[in-house]
């Protein structure tokens, strides 16, 4: 229904010469129609200035927004038929459930009937479960009942588009879980285009159609969960996408004949040409290792760098631990099924497949050399695509 | 035996002295208690009592020494007095076919009129002037806002009669002795401070985010003042208006040396029964009941609002 579209979008607040601050700086985006964008990013980096902009709550300083490619920047939030879901709810706190719901549809159009209203309102209800909570005032609710509210209050109205700004970052762990769900689930049925603000890198791989990173004000990339995670653009998507950090080391990279040799410092390794496209012959980089692509050379051969590493910590999370560990001073993180036999304080020989492994340029921080599939895992990255169950067997290999 | 504890709320708890741990101790604790409230409350409600039993008192009976604490012979004759003059100061003596010959002259509806225009008048122009002022301190930014904050709240500190003087030729300049107006803008101007800080609370509060989600659902600006700003402040504007209204209905000694006795407000009205001996106490306490009684009525109806509103209890959803 709308394809939503930002061009060269900045907001500065305040004049830019007298410590203004430059809030969103430059973005260009485009959400196709009844796509789920996930803006993702540290708190400060501008994604609830930018949704407040495509809202219609600020205007951009410079740049265009567009709706279906007619340009909305002048046109008031009240006329742009979009819908917001806000991080502490801000419903009517002297107006019951029901009210809150349908407060919406009487401003749209004074003239509707109160009957079609309250269809609406019980449909509403009724898909998100509310029903018996329609005579409540917001105080009487629990915070996951507010949620859900402040959902029928953007879906009742059926607008052109969600914006969610941190709609979950109020709830408590487990229920964050099932409402991203329902979210996903109930922005497919009703098929809106929709934009989510998350700093949950976490939320925004399992919800997002789309992952838009931004860092500073400025878009850092633009791309699908698995090419964010994959392929990203660098350096600080590379650690602010995944959990735990990725592993950082800085080292170089030489050409040399058919291979090229890289040396971190704790290890070092030959990659094949064909991974990796760099032009100088020796070139300042940094090399990332995932702790999800670290296995231990007892349980599987990767066939890339060993790197030995002294126990920390070990980290149960269940069916998996985080191995905390050292070598040669430098941390490392690595996760791992098999755990129950390691001990604090002994040392392992982790071990990382060469196509996993990325390569940035250190000047420039941008990415030399994402993550390849290997054939033990056409089906997907583990952590991204864990949803679809195929993920979670491949570390177990 | 003792339980090895290093929670510093049950230490506190267990180190306590013998009057918490005896039982001699435990009844000392209740009578002080008990003592202390009663003896406030004496203190606060016997004047109150004082005047109830006054009303209902024969003339003969208030001269008596000792005086009695309970009415011997009760007797509404302080109410009659009252209410025959005031209806017959009021013209409905020959309406109702009434037969009046009072040796008073008191005309309570009139007062409770006066008070009325005065406190209403003066609750509204603190309402609207400090709910106002109120906005702006809350949602600009500007050099000396701070000053002026503390400036109102100096105000509300300094006693009225402090400055009788230049009010009084304020007054005289505008040429307004001897009416109402005069007194609406005193109270007005005396009350808006605190209204100023009751709403600056208020709009500080206010979460943006709420007006932002009526943007969002297509209100004007109108339409946001209208249906979410206006019903979320009410608790507070009504608070507001309750202490301007009570402070301009108590009000003595600007309304006595404002006004002649045509136009004469509750107070100085009351004032005007105490002749020295010839005082009729019965029909003066009687006359003060009467014009608490509106007022009590209405307080009691509102009193829910008045609370919340001081505590800000509307917008914390
Ligand atoms: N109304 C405002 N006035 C001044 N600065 C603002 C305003 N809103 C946001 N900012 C600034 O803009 C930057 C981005 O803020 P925001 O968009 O809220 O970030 P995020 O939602 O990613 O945490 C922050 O530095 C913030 O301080
Ligand atoms: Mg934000």
């Amino acid at each position: 229904m709308t394809t939503l579209e930002l061009d060269g979008v900045t907001k500065t607040f305040g004049a830019p010469d007298a410590g203004g601050v430059v809030a969103v700086d430059d973005v260009s985006l485009t959400v196709d129609d009844g796509e789920f964008l996930v803006l993702l990013g540290p708190s400060g980096c501008g994604k609830t200035t930018t949704l407040r902009m495509i809202g219609g709550l600020e205007t951009p300083t410079e740049g265009v927004i567009s709706f279906d490619g007619t340009e909305v920047n002048e046109v008031k939030a009240r006329n742009r038929d979009v819908a917001m879901v806000f991080q502490n709810f801000a419903l009517y706190p002297h107006m019951n459930v029901s009210q809150n719901l349908g407060f919406g549809l009487r401003r749209e159009n004074e003239d509707r009937s109160s009957e079609e209203i309250i269809d609406r309102i019980e449909a509403v209800a009724e898909m998100l479960e509310i029903e018996g909570l329609l005579d409540n005032t917001p105080a009487a609710l629990s915070g996951g009942q507010k949620q859900r509210v402040a959902l029928g209050r953007a879906i009742i109205r059926e607008p052109r588009l969600f914006l969610f700004d941190e709609p979950l970052a109020n709830l408590d762990a487990s229920l964050r879980k099932t409402m991203r769900t329902e979210i996903d689930e109930l922005q497919s049925e009703v098929g809106i285009t929709s934009v989510y603000v998350t700093h949950n890198q976490e939320e925004a791989m399992s919800i997002g159609d789309k992952i838009a990173v931004m860092n500073d004000g400025r878009l850092q990339q633009l791309g699908t969960p698995s090419e964010v995670f994959n392929e990203p653009s660098n350096q600080f998507v590379a650690q602010f996408v995944g959990s735990p950090d990725m592993n950082l080391y800085e080292g170089t990279l030489t050409e040399n004949g058919d291979v090229y040799r890289v040396n971190v410092g704790i290890t070092e390794f030959d990659l094949p040409s064909g991974l990796v496209q760099a032009g100088d012959d020796v070139l300042d980089v940094v090399v990332g290792f995932r702790p999800q692509d670290l296995f231990q050379s007892r349980t599987r051969q990767t066939g890339g760098p060993k790197i030995e590493a002294d126990l920390r910590v070990v980290e149960p999370l269940g069916t998996e631990a985080i191995l905390y560990g050292e070598t040669e001073g430098r941390a490392i993180r690595a996760t791992d099924t098999q755990f129950h036999d390691l001990d604090e304080d002994q040392s392992v020989t982790l071990s990382i497949a060469p196509e996993h492994i990325y390569l940035f340029d250190a000047n420039t921080e941008e990415l030399l050399k994402g993550r390849l599939m290997t054939e033990r895992e056409d089906t997907g990255v583990g952590e991204v695509e864990v949803r679809d169950g195929a993920g979670a067997e491949v570390r177990d290999g | 035996m003792a339980a090895d504890t290093t929670d510093p709320a049950e230490e506190f708890g267990s180190n306590r002295s013998w009057l918490y741990d005896t039982t001699p101790g435990f009844y000392l604790r209740k009578v002080l208690i008990w003592g202390t409230t009663l003896g406030l409350s004496t203190f606060i409600l016997f004047p109150l009592y004082w005047m109830v039993v006054t009303a209902f008192k024969t003339t003969s009976e208030i001269q008596q020494i000792p005086p009695t604490v309970v009415p011997e012979t009760p007797s509404l004759e302080g109410f009659r007095l009252v209410v025959e003059s005031s209806l017959a100061a009021g013209g409905f003596d020959s309406f109702l076919g009434w037969d009046i010959s009072s040796a008073i002259d008191i005309d309570v509806l009139l007062l409770i009129a006066n008070s009325l225009k005065v406190a209403v008048g003066a609750g509204l122009i603190a309402l609207v002037f400090g709910t106002i002022a109120a906005y702006v301190l809350s949602q600009q930014e500007f050099r000396g806002k701070n000053a002026i904050m503390s400036l109102l709240l100096a105000s509300l500190m300094f006693p009225g009669t402090a400055i009788m003087v230049p009010e009084w030729e304020l007054i005289s300049t505008l040429n307004l002795f001897n009416s109402h107006l005069a007194l609406i803008l005193i109270y007005g101007a005396m009350t808006a401070p605190f209204v100023v800080w009751l709403m600056k609370g208020f709009f500080d509060d206010f979460p943006d985010s709420i007006l932002d989600a009526a943007r969002m659902d297509q209100c004007t600006p109108y339409e946001s003042f209208r249906y979410v700003i206006a019903p979320m402040a009410v608790n507070s504007l009504i608070a507001s208006f309750i202490f301007a209204f009570l402070l301009a209905w108590n009000e003595l000694v600007f309304a006595l040396t404002l006004l002649n006795q045509s136009k004469f407000t509750v107070p100085p009205g009351l004032l005007t029964f105490v002749q020295g001996f010839n005082t009729q106490w019965n029909v003066v306490a009687a006359a003060s009941i009467l014009v608490s009684l509106p007022v009590l009525a209405g307080l009691a109806y509102i009193q829910r609002y008045f609370v919340q509103g001081l505590t800000g209890g509307a917008i914390k959803g």
